[in-house]
């Protein structure tokens, strides 16, 4: 869901995550603090206001990481919230949960989410998932950016 | 131009191009991938008198995977996707060795070659190459075009050189830390994938999680084949993009390119991988149309379980280079998928049996009795795969009016089974040759003691016959739960009739009483699975099977059985027996 580059003000290298527990948003930032050292990451605990908080960013993240079991509102009302602003279609939302019944992907992906991906227990898988994440969002707002073919070299 | 300005006093300045090559050797030592590298590399050679152009190519091989160029009127560097094989000619440039450096004039070299017409297009007619070897088999060259071959003296082949060497051995660093990271990655994937596997007993849900958990770890997609008794089936898929998860599915199920490769791993129970000109042709690759552009690679690994192949694991890769190790894993994890999808497969096929044996110890369909509706349930237990020995069946009598009956042998297995039938068909031979219920139940007795089974049985009959507008019910109980009488007002009365266990002593002795049934009263037979269900909080149905007999029965006379069956099946957390229930109702008249 890469969007017209710079009209919406969108910066590919800043990561918005919603993640209640504490321990997982500390995961997160560390794997991702390995493998794209170069991100930049805000984290919230709550899915209260997030939308309002994208709508009114000076920069938004090219990318959210929302955990879809929180307390409040849902990660799937989030998303539901996020995918009715059309202004929001250039944010890429990768919804995460340690759950992976079938049914949850596909409503997850009917509420418009564009990844699924599910959390693993592993530290080091995890890295492994959210790498593969951020560099698939990555790089297909950079190849929406130069036009087809340009992909950074393994 | 202020960059332009400061070429000429830098290029010649030693100190200069030290502190740069110093700086790169840093880089190296630090870069995740080597496009950080890259970027002042290409930028320091470009600095260098009289260079027009830079080029960098990638190869496998006679393989182009992409190039990377900077020129002095596009001095930032991009890089552009070929992944085309160039077969002998493009091997041909592979370094021989230590990475040395060659001169050429642009003229000499293959003008369709896409670095080849960077090159031209920068206006170089010469140019200095220094090939270098990289892991498995790839390779890398840098070349640095100028527009006479003068220029390049003696000072830029050594800088060229040494800006190789580091991109070598930055190159070398990399691709060992990565694939240290995919061994880790993958015992981290194989425990926790067996986790998930093993949780599910059920096939579906079993692929399905398979699929779920290697993307993104392990690829962009993931597909799963089954080789199902109508043919090869894709029974999942995962895709990293949600846009790109339907065209996964339908390319999955339909493909006839990817059909035959996946053939091709069953037939030769070995793995496959494709990129490159391997995909032409099919739904992947550059040169195909679509969401399919964007995959690079494939792999296909057969699902082997005890020497049967029963399906393909297949892997997307929207990257070029898959680790050293990869394909080692990729066994590993189909191996274990192919163990977790042969457990529940084999655990589901013998359900089906035990579900299909189990109907043909139960009578095809019921009779019907003018004046009667009859209906009947039979639910397996879940975790059950032995054949139960509930049973039931209907005769009609010869003056109208049924006989029913309902029993149970105790345990399961094959010689339960074996003795379900004995007492079934010795029940309703017995009966429809005109015995008595006593004397069947006897005849039936004397079976099982001469079987000399440990196993006993219980067993209930009822005769229904044309009484008035209703029907009179003489029942004998041998060991069976009592029957209910359930009133046209939903009253529930218990038919009580005690009685010996059959199978255990040589002369028994049976209960049996008689009761009126009038248009809209139903008679309630069922097996000690009813009763005796337990819900989570410890309660027996029994406690409720009153009431839930007022509740189901107060519908439609077709059914009852199956409502009344349901209602068991909804309250009870583990379901460890059969459960059987028999109806009769008398239609209501007017």
């Amino acid at each position: 869901m890469s969007g017209p580059a710079g009209e919406q003000r969108i910066d590919h290298d800043l990561v918005w995550v919603v993640e209640d527990s504490a321990e997982d948003a500390e995961a997160i930032a560390r794997a991702l603090r390995r493998t794209h050292p170069g991100l930049a990451l805000d984290f919230t605990d709550r899915g209260t206001g997030f939308v309002e908080r994208l709508l009114g960013a000076a920069r938004r993240p090219g990318l959210v990481l929302l955990d879809l079991k929180l307390p409040g509102p849902s990660g799937a009302d989030v998303l539901r919230s996020i995918r009715s602003r059309p202004e929001l279609d250039g944010v890429a939302v990768v919804a995460f949960t340690s759950s992976t019944g079938p049914d949850e992907v596909d409503t997850t992906y009917a509420a418009g989410a564009d990844s699924y991906i599910y959390k693993p227990v592993n530290f080091e898988l995890f890295r492994a998932v959210l790498k593969g994440a951020v560099d698939y969002w990555q790089r297909k707002a950079k190849s929406g950016d130069e036009g087809p073919g340009a992909q950074p070299p393994s | 131009m202020e960059q332009h300005e400061g070429r000429a006093s830098r290029q010649a300045d030693d100190g200069w191009w030290s502190g740069r090559l110093h700086e790169l050797w840093h880089v190296a030592e630090t870069a995740q991938d080597v496009t950080g590298l890259a970027d002042s590399l290409y930028d320091m050679l470009l600095r260098m008198p009289g260079v027009l152009a830079v080029v960098g190519t990638r190869w496998s091989g006679g393989l182009l995977h992409y190039l990377r160029r900077v020129t002095v009127a596009e001095p930032t560097a991009s890089l552009v996707e070929i992944e085309r094989d160039y077969g002998e000619s493009g091997a041909a440039g592979a370094p021989d060795g230590d990475p040395t450096v060659t001169v050429h004039e642009v003229s000499e070299l293959d003008g369709t070659m896409p670095h080849v017409q960077v090159l031209v297009a920068a206006g170089t007619r010469s140019l200095a190459e220094c090939a270098v070897p990289l892991g498995q088999g790839g390779w890398a060259s840098f070349m640095v075009g100028t527009a006479d071959r003068d220029t390049i003296d003696v000072t830029l082949r050594t800088r060229l050189q040494q800006v190789a060497e580091v991109a070598m051995v930055s190159d070398r660093r990399i691709t060992a830390r990565r694939a240290d990271e995919v061994r880790q990655v993958s015992d981290a994937f194989l425990a926790e994938a067996s986790l998930q596997m093993d949780s599910s007993l059920d096939v579906k849900s079993t692929v399905q999680r398979v699929a779920r958990t290697a993307v993104p770890a392990i690829a962009e997609g993931c597909v799963l084949h089954l080789c199902l008794p109508e043919g090869l089936k894709s029974v999942s898929f995962a895709h990293m993009d949600a846009g790109d998860q339907q065209w996964l599915g339908k390319v999955a199920a339909e493909d006839t390119w990817l059909t035959e490769a996946l053939r091709q791993v069953l037939g030769s129970g070995q793995a496959l991988a494709l990129n490159g000109e391997g995909l032409r042709g099919g739904p992947f690759g550059p040169a195909s149309s679509g969401a399919g552009r964007a995959v690079r690679a494939i792999s296909v690994n057969p699902l082997k379980a005890r020497g049967r192949v029963l399906g393909t694991l297949t892997f997307l890769y929207h990257r070029v280079i898959v680790a050293e190790g990869a394909s080692q894993f990729l066994a590993g994890l189909a191996d274990r998928a192919a163990l977790a999808i042969d457990s529940s497969t084999l655990y589901e096929q013998r359900r089906r049996h035990v579900v299909s044996l189990q109907r043909h110890l139960l009578p095809r369909e019921l009779p019907r009795i003018p004046g009667i509706t009859l209906s009947s349930a039979y639910e397996v237990g879940d975790v059950s795969l032995d054949v139960g020995g509930d049973f039931y069946d209907a005769v009609p009598g010869a003056q109208g009016g049924v006989t029913l009956l309902l029993g149970d042998v105790c345990g399961r297995g094959a010689e339960a089974a074996a003795l379900t039938g004995l007492a079934r068909h010795t029940l309703r031979t017995l009966i429809e040759d005109g015995s008595t219920p006593e004397h069947a139940l006897e005849r039936l007795n004397q079976a099982l003691v001469r079987e000399d089974t440990s196993r006993f049985v219980t067993a209930l009959v009822a005769v229904l016959v044309p009484d008035g507008e209703g029907f009179r019910v003489r029942y004998w109980s041998a060991g069976h739960p009592a029957p209910l009488m359930r009133r046209a007002d939903g009253t529930v009365e218990e038919l009580v009739a005690h009685g010996d266990l059959l199978g255990v002593l040589e002369d028994i002795e049976y209960g049996s009483g008689s009761v009126r049934m009038a248009p809209g009263d139903a008679l309630v037979m069922f097996t000690d699975g009813v009763t005796e269900a337990k819900a989570a909080d410890g309660t027996y149905f029994e406690s409720r099977l009153r009431d839930e007999v007022t509740r189901t029965g107060a519908g439609e006379a077709q059914g009852f059985a199956e409502r009344l069956a349901e209602a068991v099946v909804e309250f009870r957390a583990t379901g460890a027996d059969d459960i059987a229930v028999l109806v009769a109702r008398a239609e209501s008249t007017g």
